[in-house]
């Protein structure tokens, strides 16, 4: 029997020509981006440029894009790859502590909770913990970014960082401890 | 640092029970020794937390990742080329039939200069905008995207 292949209408009809779809597709895939490249940079500036450069990349590369693909996990890897580049060329600082977020970054807490303090609680860790990905090296903060900030599947992110899946779980495992670890030492010994 | 497993269980796991990539079984083992082990239990409540707060983050995407406005339609795409077309060609033939009258009437020298001296200084200014524009556009990294 056929598998059933779900395909994206907005890719198709990008693909096709279709003006409309793709500044959709263009608008995703900015959005996107910039999440992506922000918090790997920690420089919005930054991220806006590298953000530009991978609406680029996917409107060139759109045909060979297979429609039936999530489009967050193609549109990663790209941006991903524009960030190791230009790191590389030593045109991004590396991610420094930012305690310019309110000026800069502007982080958007949803918070189910409806008690008062335990809100403000998640709030301070939000932004303590957005401030600690300063201190994960670069594979690291890469698998956080992508699960738990992108919220990829394991096998999107394997497929993203070219390992196997069993090295998606591992990694993603010390990368969380070593966040864990930050947050504990930068609160002083508390919980996070 | 958070306390060791005793019986060295692989943390590891923890992660993937935590983001429900486990395999069924290993699902059920990592459950089952939750239920035994403190140092687990603490090192798992600590990751949830830690997850639930990146989860609930949110990003704030500035205005200006946005596209810019451009016609929709046929019928909007060609009103508006000729729009522009037919408000050129008004701009030219006026300004053009002004400086004429201006160049042919009796009016003195010096206002004749002040006012061609004003339009040649606008000109220079222009074609100086319009040389950098051209040699911008041959360097722009997104000239080939059709937006």
């Amino acid at each position: 029997m056929e598998a059933v292949v779900s395909l994206d209408p907005m890719v198709v009809a990008a693909q096709h020509g279709d003006a409309d779809a793709r500044e959709a597709l263009a608008r995703d895939c900015a959005a996107i981006a910039w999440r992506v490249a922000v918090r790997l940079t920690g420089d919005p500036d930054t991220a806006r440029d590298l953000a530009q450069d991978t609406v680029v990349r996917c409107l060139r590369a759109l045909d060979r894009f297979h429609a039936d693909r999530p489009l967050a996990p193609w549109v990663a890897q790209i941006v991903r790859n524009l960030v190791r580049d230009a790191a590389r060329r030593q045109r991004v600082r590396r991610l420094e502590p930012l305690h310019r977020t309110s000026d800069d970054v502007v982080l958007e807490p949803v918070d189910p909770t409806p008690d008062p303090e335990a809100r403000a609680r998640r709030h301070q860790l939000q932004r303590l913990v957005w401030q600690c990905l300063a201190a994960l090296d670069e594979a690291q903060r890469e698998i956080i970014v992508l699960r738990d900030f992108e919220g990829l599947a394991y096998d999107d992110i394997a497929h993203v960082l070219g390992v196997p899946r069993g090295t998606v779980m591992s990694r993603l495992h010390r990368a969380r401890r070593r966040l864990a670890d930050e947050v504990r030492r930068r609160t002083r010994g508390g919980s996070p | 640092m958070t306390a060791t497993c005793p019986d060295r269980f692989d943390q590891a796991l923890l992660t993937g029970y935590l983001d429900g990539e486990l395999t069924q079984a290993d699902e059920q083992r990592v459950r089952i020794h939750l239920e035994d082990c403190a140092a687990c239990r603490g090192a798992y409540g600590e990751l949830v937390t830690l997850r639930e707060a990146t989860m609930t983050t949110r990003l704030d995407e500035p205005n200006d990742l946005q596209w810019d406005e451009r016609p929709r339609g046929l019928f909007s795409a060609l009103s508006r080329g000729f729009g522009w077309l037919v408000l050129i060609v008004w701009a030219v033939g006026t300004a053009g039939y002004g400086l004429w009258q201006l160049a042919t009437g009796p009016e003195n020298m010096a206002e004749k200069l002040m006012v061609f001296g004003g339009l040649f200084g606008v000109t220079l200014l222009f074609v100086s905008i319009l040389v950098d524009r051209l040699r911008t556009a041959r360097t722009d990294r997104y000239r080939e995207v059709q937006r």
